[in-house]
C-alpha cells in the first residue's frame, strides 16, 4: 500500500509535499486536485470518502489527510 | 431568493445540504476572499430546499448558478422549485473528466440547462526559457482599468468565461495581477493572472485586434514567466474550440491535463 505522500507525489510530482504544512495556501493542491486525490485514496485504501468530507480543511497537509483516512476506516 | 449577508450564512446553508447526505454533489468551491467580495457587493443569493442549497451570483445581465445537494434527487427537486431558472438568464458549470460528469449532466439538463461551451485546462510544469522580447510589458495601473476591462469584454464570452467585474478588475490591478503592453498611448494587450503559492493561473491573455502580429502577446507571456520565478505549476482554462489559442499556449509548453469545464446555459441565453 502506498503512503499518502507517495500518492500525492504521483498526482503532483513537481511539488515537495513533505516540505509544506499547508498544501492549499502553498498552491500544491487546488479543488480539482482534491477530487483526483480522493479517487486515488479510495482506490489505495479500499474506502469511500464521502462527498461531505471533500473540503479543503481535510487536505491541508499529510496529518489532516491521514486523520480523514482514519475517520473513513483506513489505516494510513 | 434571499441575499446573503455573511460567509457564515453560506457555510450554514452548505452544512444543511450536507447533513444526512447520501450522494453529496456540488459545483461550488468558493475561495473565501472572493466569497466575501461577492457578499459585499450584494451579488450572492440563496434558495434553500430539503437537502439542497442553491446559490446565484449576479454578473452583468445574468446569474451564475452553483449548488450543494445531498444527492442528485435533492438537487433535481430543489431546482424544480426555483422559477428563476426558467425566467432569468442563468449559466452553470461542471468540472471533471467525462466519466465523473455523467451523473449530474442529465439532472441539469432536466432543469432546462443545455450545453453552451467547453473549457479545457492546460498545464505546464516549471518556467520555460524566456528570450528577450523587443516590446516592453509592465504591470497595469489603476487608470488602465477601464481599457483593460473593455479589452477583456471584447475578447471573451461573458457567459462562458467568468469575466471580472469593475471592482474585481481594480483589485487585480492593485494586487499586480495584470500585465499590459501599451503602444502609442493605447492598451495593446494584457495578461491577467492569479498566483497562489507555487501555482499560477492565466485567466486572460489577449491582444487588441489592431496590435496583432506585433509580438505583443509574446512580450506579455515572457514577462509573466519572468515575474513568476518561484512558481512550479502553471495552468489556464481555454475554450476547447479555440485552436489558435491552444496552439499559442502549446508553444509555451502548456498541454491538456484532462480536466474539462462543461459550461451550461438555460434557454434564456442565446446559443
Amino acid at each position: 500500500m502506498k503512503s499518502v505522500i507517495e500518492i500525492l507525489k504521483e498526482i503532483r510530482p513537481e511539488f515537495d509535499f513533505a516540505a509544506s504544512s499547508d498544501f492549499i495556501a502553498d498552491g500544491l493542491l487546488d479543488s480539482f486536485d482534491m477530487v483526483t486525490l480522493v479517487s486515488a485514496l479510495d482506490k489505495n485504501y479500499g474506502i469511500s470518502i464521502p462527498g461531505t468530507d471533500i473540503v479543503p480543511e481535510h487536505f491541508l497537509n499529510r496529518e489532516t489527510i491521514e486523520a480523514l483516512l482514519r475517520k473513513c476506516g483506513a489505516q494510513p | 431568493m434571499s441575499p446573503l449577508q455573511t460567509p457564515g450564512q453560506v457555510f450554514d446553508a452548505v452544512q444543511q445540504a450536507k447533513a444526512g447526505a447520501t450522494g453529496f454533489c456540488t459545483n461550488f468551491f468558493p475561495v473565501e476572499l472572493k466569497l466575501q467580495a461577492w457578499i459585499d457587493h450584494g451579488e450572492l443569493l440563496v434558495e434553500q430546499h430539503d437537502g439542497a442549497a442553491l446559490f446565484f451570483r449576479t454578473d452583468r445581465d445574468f446569474r451564475h448558478f452553483y449548488f450543494c445537494a445531498a444527492n442528485p434527487v435533492a438537487l433535481e427537486q430543489g431546482m424544480a422549485a426555483v422559477p428563476a431558472l426558467k425566467t432569468e438568464r442563468v449559466t452553470t458549470d461542471l468540472v471533471g473528466n467525462e466519466s465523473t460528469l455523467k451523473q449530474l449532466l442529465p439532472v441539469l439538463e432536466q432543469a432546462g440547462f443545455r450545453w453552451y461551451t467547453q473549457l479545457q485546462r492546460l498545464m505546464r510544469i516549471g518556467r520555460p526559457e524566456t528570450g528577450r522580447e523587443g516590446r516592453v510589458a509592465g504591470f497595469a495601473e489603476r487608470p488602465d482599468c477601464p481599457a483593460v476591462l473593455e479589452l477583456i469584454e471584447n475578447s471573451f464570452d461573458r457567459y462562458g468565461e467568468q469575466l471580472p467585474l469593475p471592482y474585481e478588475m481594480e483589485a487585480a490591478v492593485e494586487n499586480r495581477q495584470v500585465l499590459a503592453v501599451k503602444l502609442d498611448g493605447e492598451l495593446a494587450g494584457l495578461l491577467f493572472f492569479e498566483t497562489q503559492g507555487l501555482a499560477s493561473t492565466v485567466r486572460f491573455w489577449t491582444v487588441a485586434e489592431k496590435f496583432r502580429a506585433q509580438r505583443v502577446g509574446s512580450a506579455l507571456m515572457q514577462y509573466y514567466f519572468q515575474t513568476q520565478a518561484s512558481v512550479r505549476r502553471f495552468t489556464l482554462w481555454v475554450d476547447a474550440k479555440n485552436e489558435n489559442a491552444i496552439q499559442k499556449y502549446r508553444h509555451y509548453g502548456y498541454a491538456p491535463d484532462g480536466l474539462i469545464d462543461h459550461v451550461l446555459a438555460n434557454e434564456m441565453i442565446p446559443a
